[in-house]
């Protein structure tokens, strides 16, 4: 059974692994540095092979040359800043400085060699174990069927090195919970798929050996490419939030860190009314331009040559242009369903799908939490392979009742109020904006905002999955199957009160949620929202006893087995059922 | 529906004349220091001695509204143990209430603050694996309470025996 309150592991459900030592800190004094031969690396090429007669394996031996072009960097500059601060006289004189960004260099690879020599991983049939660290030690197991996703990253470099970074991300933990930087692509593909397969064999089977030539790994089926139409119409439309910044470093460059540079001031000069705002208005102008094919660039080289196939019981997806990423998601252990229509997107009938677990996705703050399973496709393939992941059926959506909309009116009515008393209050301290009261012309939109609002959001109770959607701009459906709500809350405040209205939220343990994005049913009416609290919380309670009882009835293997063979059995009936 | 111990209404009301000590300090006390420093005073086309009064006033509406929310919290707040479910009901302006399945407690903490120990009273943490509300505080319980909640707790966490937490 995979009870863990009851299993022997059943004291820290939360965290995805144990720690056997303090953990090692951020240390970059690479004190510990020189003890370590550089002759030790018994089979630093057998990463491939498995190691020979220690199981364990150490990083790919370029993992040492890579990691120390960074490393001695920074300690090269750090001490050469120590150089700057001792030296006598206070600018010290190049030859000492020389010294000791020697010495810093020298420290920075010799701490790279002892992580090296240090750092061993394997893969037992249950745990990958790992350990690490110079100055302080660090031995870390973790059981495999904590293993939420296993990511592999590639940048350029990398590339041409063969080197490839593993992430191996659990849940809980604010951070990624198995780093190995870096071992050989091969290696990284081979742990990638045992980290997850490896969980399947059966217990007596040695999940090292059963991958040995001859095994073939589960077949891939590929879902989904993406086509060259897509990703253009993808790095046309999205808004990179990276691309703001990098525009902003660009136009400094480019004009040379003089702002006015590239801002045509000659009508300013001429003290013409209004000239100051076309000028601000050419560089907002070139600033939205600039971000834009920032932004472009940005959004084709992430998505270059995406696929998402699927392999058993699990997803695999690949894309980036110089940066190459790879990763799995574990389709027993997804949270959430996130399905984004966003408004360009939405008009010519394309939407995005996302699949939330409770691990760290790659790039996370760049692609905003949760991990893009497809980022672009024609809505019903969408639908479709939303459909193959979680099979829910068509909900038809309740939506708010009508004074829901009232309640919109009156916030977007308040906020056009504001913006013209800002106007007026403008005007009247520097009589800059003649035309205030022109502002109230946006009081025309107020009814149009509040009716998409109102008309976007809706929510349903399905046999298997709770639905919500909201936002007109970025419509986001969410799907979460009952059993993975955590807590079920419903939020009423003054406002909500007074039209008895309430908002329900189905919690669940998906991190992207961190980002202010579960699945809530906004401004429903009072009384169904009681029932909704309650009808989700029995339903969870079903659900669970109905897997336990698969699970002790159907005479599944034990462990995750049967956890993965009650699943695959809902689904079917799930299939049917819609 | 169990209520909390009163003995915690004292306890919010204290920390809220601390809380509005605070802020109305730094309000009249930034009211003050502008008129002085700057001439905004005269630039909105107020006299000092308005803005000042006027901050002190805000200051004090602030005050009045921090405490009375202080001591309808307690009227409000509302907590039981369901057949398979903590529920909790909280909140003044914004009510809130949490259901959370004793499947999915991962653990529970019994707390007791320097101020909670002076007055007797102790706090029950109920940790999920959720992201949005991860953890559930029901505060105001007499010791011997919060112990027997833990425990209850922990046995009924226990007994739903969740297959996965996550």
């Amino acid at each position: 059974m995979s009870g863990e309150r009851g299993g022997d592991d059943g004291s820290e459900p939360a965290r995805g692994s144990v720690d056997k030592s303090a953990e090692e800190g951020p240390s970059d004094s690479g004190s510990g540095g020189p003890a370590v031969g550089e002759s030790g690396g018994s089979g630093p090429g057998a990463a491939e092979s498995g190691g020979g007669g220690d199981p364990s394996t150490k990083l790919h031996p370029y993992s040492v040359p890579y990691r120390s072009l960074s490393r001695s960097f920074s300690t090269g500059s750090l001490f050469f800043f120590v150089g700057v601060f001792t030296s006598p006289g206070g600018g010290g004189d190049l030859l000492t400085l020389g010294a000791m960004v020697v010495v810093g260099i020298v420290l920075g690879i010799a701490y790279e060699i002892a992580y090296y020599q240090r750092f061993r991983y394997e893969l037992t049939s249950d745990t990958f174990d790992v350990a690490s660290g110079v100055v302080s030690r660090r031995d870390r197991e973790v059981p495999l069927r904590r293993v939420q996703n296993v990511d592999v990253q590639q940048n350029v470099l990398q590339r041409a090195l063969g080197l490839a970074a593993v992430n191996v991300e659990t849940a809980g933990g604010g951070e990624t919970e198995v780093v190995l930087h870096y071992v050989g692509e091969a290696e990284a593909e081979r742990l990638q798929r045992l980290l997850r397969t490896g969980a399947r064999e059966d217990a007596g089977q040695d999940g090292v050996e059963s991958t040995e030539p001859g095994r073939e790994p589960d077949e891939e089926e590929l879902l989904f490419a993406i086509q060259p139409n897509e990703l253009a119409i993808l790095s046309v439309f999205t808004i990179d939030p990276g691309a703001s910044l990098l525009a902003t470093i660009a136009l400094s460059f480019a004009s040379g860190f003089d702002p006015t540079a590239l801002v045509p001031l000659a009508p300013f000069e001429g003290g013409l009314p209004g000239s100051g705002l076309i000028a601000l208005a050419w560089a907002a102008l070139l600033f939205v331009l600039v971000a834009w094919i920032v932004s472009a660039v940005l959004t084709f080289s992430r998505y270059y040559g995406f696929r998402l196939m699927r392999a058993g019981e699990e997803l695999r997806y690949e894309r980036g242009l110089l940066q190459r990423y790879s990763g799995t998601i574990p389709l027993d252990k997804v949270q959430t369903l996130t399905v984004e229509e966003s408004i360009p997107f939405r008009w010519i009938g394309y939407g995005s799908l996302a699949v939330e677990t409770a691990g760290y996705a790659p790039g996370q703050s760049g692609s905003g939490g949760a991990e893009s399973a497809v980022p672009i496709a024609e809505r019903e393939r969408v639908r479709a392979l939303a459909r193959s992941i979680e099979p829910f059926g068509d909900p038809g959506l309740e939506s708010s009742p009508k004074r829901a909309r009232e309640r919109y009116v009156v916030r977007y009515g308040a906020v056009v109020a504001a913006v013209v008393a800002a106007g007026y209050a403008v005007d009247a301290a520097t009589g800059a904006l003649g035309d205030w009261y022109v502002l109230a012309v946006l009081a025309l939109a107020v009814p149009v905002a509040a009716h998409l609002k109102w008309a976007n959001r809706g929510f349903a109770v399905g046999e298997r999955y709770f639905f919500a959607r909201t936002g007109f701009w970025k419509r986001t459906t969410k799907v979460v199957p009952h059993y993975r709500i955590q807590s079920v809350v419903d939020t009423r405040n003054v406002f909500q009160r007074r039209r008895r209205l309430a908002s329900v939220t189905a919690d669940t343990a998906s991190s992207a949620a961190f980002f202010g994005r579960a699945a809530t049913a906004y401004d429903i009416d009072a009384r169904r929202a009681t029932e909704l609290r309650e009808d989700l919380n029995d339903r969870l309670q079903e659900r669970l006893r109905e897997r336990k009882r698969h699970r002790l009835a159907g005479g599944e293997p034990p462990a995750d087995a049967g956890a993965d063979g009650e699943r695959g059995e809902g689904r079917a009936g799930d299939a049917t059922g819609a | 529906m169990e209520r909390l111990s009163p003995r915690i209404r004292p306890v919010w009301l204290t920390a809220a004349i601390v809380q509005a000590a605070v802020s109305g300090g730094l309000l009249v006390g930034g009211a003050v220091g502008l008129t002085r420093a700057t001439d905004l005073a005269d630039a909105v086309g107020l006299a000092e001695s308005t803005v000042v009064q006027g901050a002190i006033a805000l200051a004090v509406v602030l005050a009045v509204v921090r405490l009375a929310l202080a001591w309808l919290r307690y009227s409000v707040w509302r907590f039981e143990l369901r057949e398979d479910a903590l529920y909790i009901e909280r909140g003044v302006l914004t009510r809130v209430k949490t259901v959370v399945p004793f499947v999915r407690v991962q653990h529970v903490d019994s707390q007791r603050g320097p101020v909670e120990r002076a007055v007797g009273l102790a706090t029950v943490v109920v940790y999920t694996a959720g992201s949005r509300s991860a953890d559930v505080a029901i505060p105001g319980l007499r010791p011997d309470r919060a112990e027997d909640l833990r425990e209850e707790l922990r046995r009924l966490a226990i007994e739903s025996e969740g297959e996965d937490a996550v």
